[in-house]
């Protein structure tokens, strides 16, 4: 028996005292830079797609109504809060909060859909500018994402051919 | 010229049956050779050259090449070289002669290979199913390109089972695990015992296999990579992101700012120091040691404030993109890491004093799990199981990444070739990583993090990469392709040549020492089992309980 290590050992213990945090009674503050779930700014948005084609998750999803309207939705089941998408975001629309306790029994509530009015552009109509050429849009034009299902898709459209009536979605209103 | 030297050496040995060789640089040498010539040459690599078995690679080229591919990969760790030596076989019915009588090392990594590949190893004397579930219906193999990543295989059969070995004659057969106290996750070891020892065991695996190098070559692009990467471990997550950002780069003759490398080499670094502590305390509480647990744990806690406040997260640091890292670190930052760093020295070195000389703990540790210097050698055996058998092997200084070879630090070494060396070894490492953290703090320089990247990644290139991990090399295999993704990318993690020489490490010993003897490895099963293509969810009293289980941890705990 090393009683002297054994001691060496005790006086370890009775330096630290207690260091146990009160969490949860007691919030803790995280770090300014901290990443946690990502909040999406309608106003700011362009609908440029960068950010869902850029999602490691495919978290993301876009869909084309019609020429106009664009719904962006953001699934928030397997996200894993990277950050990629504020990071290549080109209008700063995506900020990482510092929402962690995100754990709920209705996705619903983490859920975000952003539903953009685009104008016509001549080109694609949807401006991203890529911070490297490892980001580029993969996908152009006309995104059909499975919103329904909440499924990503790996197809776009260079032109919608059946112009959908907007009642055929139902689409949520505030 | 090293790698010229070695491609010499193999053109005078085998003459024609060395087909076509690339030397990008003179760390790396990719020698072409004949299918009929490759086992002799992995032969004459391993035993006569000295080589150490990394990780052999089988790859569904029939999309390029019309051919199928293997890879077998090998490090000379003195000379700063990592080989790979490629075969091409024909599209249809493809066979490779098996290395792993020469090689034992090469066991699973064939099997895997015939699982997923489905490149038949001639020769090899145990081709049980390793990673593929036991209801997979044969003859398909995921990982061919004609495999889609989201195809669920017609005849899955629920209800085929796993058949075991016959257990040898005398012994009793002991289950442990898929769930064991001391085991973090699934793994199952059946073991044979006799009285109180082991005799042997067979090993089922694979049970969180999860697909990642699938996706990766079917959906995401290189810059989603890193991120899906790092989730491969959440221990050694940074290692398994920088080394696959290395790799592409490495294909892609790109080169990091060196800002970047250095806050690569910290991120590492403070990775390393928070796994070592965290593994002390691991060890400890396997042998019942639990109030050294808690205080390596105490003083682990700083270190993960300190990444969260870099990275914006303890673990997942989602630090590297292709050609740079994403966080800064400040100069505020580093001020502050300096004196964590203070701290955890100051802290670290009275338990070190203590436990050094603690008799409890060494009668628990040595002598057990014993690993000797042949074993490493056959089994391929890396890191701190290497390093505590007296080889002296660091990918750090061996294969010099990110900013490494600008650095001063010792290796360390001993020679029990037990657990208790394994100690020694991981508690002594942290002052190294301190003292390194410390020089990168001091000879950091200012410039960009990132490098703009203007064109596309070249096509059809070979990457390599090794770093090294808490718990040995992670070693990364990347084939750059179309669509901004990779074609093919290999992740041998260092748990996947560790695990396989636990048979060896636990034979003859008592059965209360198969705990630590596992332990010892820093076993990781989810690095080791990353692809799984299907889930099928069994019966209905398992998914209510999943759910119930669900809505637990969602309940707000206040």
């Amino acid at each position: 028996m090393s009683v002297l290590s054994k001691l060496k050992e005790t006086l370890v213990c009775l330096k630290a005292g207690r260091v146990t945090l009160p969490y949860p009674a007691q919030a803790q503050p995280v770090p300014e830079k901290f990443r946690g779930r990502p909040l999406f700014d309608a106003a700011k948005c362009t609908g440029c797609g960068g950010c869902a084609n850029n999602c490691p998750a495919r978290e993301i999803l876009l869909f084309d109504l019609c020429q106009e309207i664009r719904i962006l939705q953001y699934l928030g089941r397997r996200c894993a809060y990277c950050g990629r998408c504020a990071d290549v975001c080109p209008e700063k629309a995506i900020t990482m909060s510092h929402e962690f306790e995100t754990g709920t029994n209705s996705i619903g509530d983490i859920q975000q859909r952003v539903e953009l009015f685009m104008s016509t552009c001549q080109r694609c109509g949807r401006c991203f500018k890529e911070p490297s050429a490892l980001e580029q849009l993969k996908l152009k034009g006309y995104r059909v994402d499975d919103v329904a299902h909440e499924r990503w898709v790996f197809r776009s459209k260079s032109y919608l051919d059946t112009e959908p009536v907007v009642d055929d979605i139902k689409i949520e209103m505030d | 010229m090293v790698a010229r030297e070695k491609l010499n050496q193999l053109k005078e040995k085998f003459g024609g049956a060395v087909q076509r060789a690339d030397m990008p640089c003179n760390e790396r040498l990719f020698v072409f050779v004949e299918a009929s010539a490759l086992k002799a040459v992995c032969q004459y690599l391993f035993r006569d050259l000295d080589a150490r078995y990394v990780i052999s690679i089988g790859m569904d080229d029939r999309p390029f090449s019309g051919k199928f591919m293997v890879a077998h990969d090998f490090a000379f760790d003195q000379d700063h070289l990592l080989c790979s030596v490629l075969t091409h076989l024909p599209a249809d019915n493809p066979k490779v002669d098996s290395i792993s009588d020469v090689v034992p090392a090469a066991n699973w990594a064939e099997r895997e290979i015939r699982d997923l590949v489905g490149i038949e190893p001639v020769g090899h004397r145990y081709l049980k199913r390793l990673v593929l579930p036991d209801g997979w219906p044969d003859g398909v193999h995921p990982l061919r390109k004609d495999f889609a990543w989201n195809q669920v295989p017609e005849g899955y059969d629920d209800t085929r089972e796993f058949k075991f070995d016959e257990p040898p004659e005398g012994c009793t057969v002991v289950p442990f695990g898929p769930f064991h106290p001391t085991l973090d996750e699934p793994a199952h070891f059946r073991l044979y015992i006799e009285g109180e020892m082991v005799r042997g065991c067979e090993y089922r695996g694979f049970m969180v296999h999860r697909g990642i190098e699938k996706l990766a070559e079917s959906v995401l692009t290189y810059n989603e990579i890193p991120m899906m990467a790092e989730r491969i471990c959440g221990i050694c997550g940074c290692v398994h992101n920088v080394a696959y950002a290395q790799a592409v780069e490495s294909a892609a003759a790109i080169k990091p700012p060196p800002r970047a490398e250095y806050i690569r080499t910290i991120m590492l670094e403070i990775e390393r120091l928070h796994s070592h502590l965290l593994w002390v305390g691991l060890a400890c509480h396997i042998v019942g040691f639990d109030t050294l647990f808690m205080q390596s744990w105490r003083i682990r806690e700083p270190l993960m404030w300190i990444a969260e406040k870099i990275s914006g997260n303890r673990k997942t640091y989602a630090l590297c993109v292709i050609g740079g890292v994403r966080w800064d670190i400040t100069a505020e930052v580093k001020g502050e890491l300096r004196k964590v760093l203070d701290k955890l020295e100051s802290e670290w070195t009275p338990v070190v004093a203590a436990v050094s000389k603690d008799k409890n703990i060494q009668k628990r540790t040595r002598g057990i799990g014993v690993a000797d210097r042949a074993l490493v050698k056959n089994a391929g055996l890396v890191g701190p199981v290497a390093r505590s058998a007296g080889v002296n092997m660091d990918c750090r200084r061996d294969h010099p990444y990110a900013a490494y070879d600008r650095l001063d630090f010792d290796v360390i070494t001993e020679n029990g070739c037990d657990v208790w060396s394994r100690v020694l070894v991981r508690a002594k490492e942290v002052f190294e990583s301190i003292k390194i953290i410390r020089q990168c703090l001091e000879k950091m320089e200012d410039g960009p993090l990132q490098l703009t990247i203007k064109d596309e990644l070249p096509v059809g290139r070979i990457g390599l990469s090794s770093v090294e991990a808490p718990r040995g090399e992670s070693h990364h295999f990347v084939i750059t392709g179309e669509n901004n993704r990779p074609r093919r990318w290999r992740v041998r993690a260092p748990t996947y040549q560790n695990l396989q020489a636990i048979p060896a490490m636990i034979k003859d010993q008592q059965l209360a020492d198969m705990t630590i003897s596992l332990g010892s490895i820093d076993p990781c099963f989810s690095c080791t089992d990353r692809m799984e293509t299907i889930d099928l969810k069994s019966g209905a009293t398992k998914v209510w309980t999943q759910e119930e289980l669900l809505k637990l941890t969602r309940t707000k705990k206040t």
